[in-house]
């Protein structure tokens, strides 16, 4: 198992768009990937779900705990945690 | 002929042929299946998935073609029925616990439906909609029933309903649905806002609209008074026919100004700004000539917690970046009187609009001012700032501000961040004492806004939320006025930018009197660039002079009112103000 912990920088925070940009390439990925809200502790064990991901209501400066367990581990965790720091391909 | 009252959330007239509405409503009863029917359930569920997939991708590609910014809602909603986890809950639900598949669309759906709706981020809450449009495709597919739309029409339609949804909305015949009623809904709601956003006139919440209305009846919808007309007498259909007429050619003839340089017959220049309240420009921010008022609270009501340094900086720097060399007017954080916050509670207050709000609060809570002056500043490199302090009363108020801000560049400094060098600082004018000396106060700052709805509550002393009190609330006062001049005149001689930014300054009927005061700067929302624009275009300052001289001289209301209608008569007789 491998974890980031990075911040949601984007000022609408994990909205429709960027958790279905997120969705999209989490997806890319075979390993199976988590993401946990570290304000609320919520934690969606599949965050390869765009309604699960939405349900962890993640707002602008929210830390979130990315974590994936599988062959390509590494990889998806510093892929989404640069896409999340790099704003959700929001800018 | 029957009248139907609600709220109007988009204005105009329309006549038309009703058109009831009614779209599938998924009725599901808890149902379960012999555990030998569950791979035939599932499959029937696999089945609806393909074809309901099928109807949205039809979707995207025919708004792909048409309105290719309604397309993003149907790749969306093929995000969730494709999601792993809802799908996997739902062959879950029918295998193992052998619901019949509509059944188990429904409850996995409907989980989620009130998990989102409690969410506290407004963002989330309206993705509800997306997920009660979904569950009805599903349903619907599953129970062999065709898809209703909007889209095609013959004839200029009335649709009434009881709500609408995204798909519906998406995918309306905006050529010859000329009007909406709806039973449910308030003026945010999905229908209110999208029917403003296409010009369709509508009224929502109609009770028992769906019984009162019957389809093929011709009928009138009156969305200046908020009134849904069925079969109208022969007369009352002439009158309307005569309305719309006119009220189209007004807006038209209107809406050409929204861009036009805001220019008095006699040469005399208006900048016009722009009231915003979010990180996002609305329509038409490409007309303004400023940013004369950025609301910040959004930042603070939007949030569940304290918004971070750096949350704010992207959402100023966003909003610099989009302004591009136009200033933008930061008006710091203006909470407490009516403006509250959950995650942070505040002792109750007997007069919380005398009490300890806006900058009065920040003074209590420096660390909370700080870092949103210090993400102000940090943004400032990124377009021309200008920070503006609501809710000063005197000049010691002035000057703490002032010194709040000199610590935040400190702070920068030290930290060797940059910041612009040439921000600019300046108050609101909004609590009389401000206005009586105005000239002390222009002396202090690098310019001003007059906050003409708190300014004209705390004049008269009304509270502006109280309706029992609202004749109170004078803003054509000639007292009103005076202080306005002599706001004018303080500035005008200390040589410093002053301008007007509360609904005053986006009302055309005020438009001609505060030119003829000698403001220069107005800003407002961007919805009424088109009506204050054109009122500039059409008058000389010279006359508008003479009207404020008038205005000044009056002693009521009623006096100033009747001078200002006499004023656009004369300019043209035909329209109707005030």
């Amino acid at each position: 198992m491998y974890t980031k912990t990075v911040k949601l920088i984007n000022a609408t925070g994990l909205h429709a768009r960027p958790a279905s940009l997120f969705v999209a390439k989490a997806k890319n990925y075979r390993s199976q990937i988590a993401l946990k809200n570290l304000r609320t502790g919520r934690e969606a064990p599949n965050a390869k779900s765009i309604v699960i991901l939405l349900t962890l209501a993640i707002s602008c400066g929210t830390e979130v705990e990315i974590s994936a367990e599988g062959p390509d581990e590494v990889e998806a965790v510093d892929a989404l945690a640069t896409f999340i720091e790099s704003g959700c391909g929001e800018r | 002929m029957n009248i139907l009252k609600g709220i109007a959330v988009s204005q105009g007239i329309a006549i038309g042929q009703v058109y009831r509405y009614s779209p599938f409503k998924p009725t599901v009863e808890e149902r379960y299946c012999r555990p030998d029917e569950a791979a035939w359930q599932a499959e029937s569920y696999q089945n609806s998935k393909e074809s309901a997939l099928g109807e949205l991708r039809d979707l995207f590609d025919k708004m792909m073609r048409e309105n290719s910014g309604k397309a993003d809602i149907f790749k969306a909603h093929q995000d969730i029925i494709t999601d792993e986890v809802i799908d996997g809950e739902i062959l879950a639900g029918i295998h193992s616990e052998n619901m019949h598949a509509d059944f188990a669309v429904f409850s996995v759906l409907s989980g989620y439906i009130d998990i989102l709706g409690q969410s506290e981020d407004s963002l989330i809450r309206e993705r509800v909609m997306d997920l009660t449009d979904v569950r009805s495709r599903l349903i619907r597919n599953l129970h062999g029933v065709r898809e209703q739309s909007l889209s095609h029409f013959s004839e200029p339609t009335i649709v009434v309903a009881e709500d609408l949804f995204p798909s519906d909305t998406a995918t309306i015949d905006r050529t010859h649905v000329v009007g909406i009623a709806t039973e449910l809904g308030g003026a945010t709601s999905h229908t209110a806002i999208i029917a403003k956003s296409y010009g369709i006139p509508a009224i929502v919440g109609i009770p028992s609209l769906m019984q009162e209305a019957a389809g093929g009846a011709q009928a009138v919808i009156d969305a200046l008074a908020g009134a849904l007309i069925i079969s109208p007498t022969p007369d009352l259909c002439m009158e309307y026919v005569k309305k719309l007429d006119d009220f189209l050619e007004v807006s038209a003839r209107t809406q050409k100004f929204v861009s036009t340089e805001a220019i008095t017959k006699d040469g005399i220049k208006i900048d016009i700004g722009m009231n915003i309240g979010s990180a996002k420009l609305p329509e038409f921010s490409e007309f303004a000539d400023f940013i004369g008022l950025f609301r910040t609270e959004f930042l603070y009501m939007e949030s569940s917690q304290m918004p971070t340094e750096q949350a704010q900086y992207e959402a100023y720097r966003s909003v610099l970046e989009a302004a591009g060399k136009r200033p933008v007017t930061l008006r710091t954080l203006d909470i407490g009187g009516d403006k509250k916050l959950d995650y942070w509670q505040l002792p109750q207050e007997e007069n919380p609009f005398l009490g300890n709000r806006a900058l009065r609060l920040c003074f209590a809570y420096e660390d909370v001012f700080k870092a949103q002056l210090r993400a102000a500043l940090r943004a400032s490199i990124h377009g021309v700032l200008h920070i503006m302090f609501p809710m000063v009363g005197s000049i010691e108020d002035v000057r703490r501000a002032k010194t709040s801000l000199e610590s935040a560049k400190a702070d920068l400094s030290r930290a060797g961040i940059p910041y612009s060098p040439d921000v600019k600082v300046g108050i609101m004018i909004e609590i009389p004492s401000v206005a009586a000396c105005a000239d002390k106060f222009a002396a202090e700052v690098d310019f001003a806004s007059i906050g003409t709805n708190d300014l004209t509550q705390y004049l008269f002393a009304v509270d502006r939320m109280n309706p029992r009190v609202e004749r109170y609330y004078q803003e054509f006062s000639p007292l009103l006025i005076h202080c306005l001049s002599h706001i004018v005149t303080a500035f005008g001689s200390a040589q410093k930018p002053l301008s007007i930014c509360g609904e005053l300054g986006g009302n055309p009927d005020a438009t001609a009197l505060l030119v003829g005061l000698g403001l220069r700067k107005l800003s407002m929302n961007s919805s009424s660039f088109a009506a204050v624009r054109q009122v500039i275009t059409q008058i000389e300052y010279a006359q508008a002079a003479g009207l404020a001289q008038n205005a000044l001289a009056a002693s009521t209301e009623d006096e100033v009112k009747a001078l200002i209608r006499a004023f656009h008569k004369k300019l043209h007789p035909e329209a109707v103000f005030l």
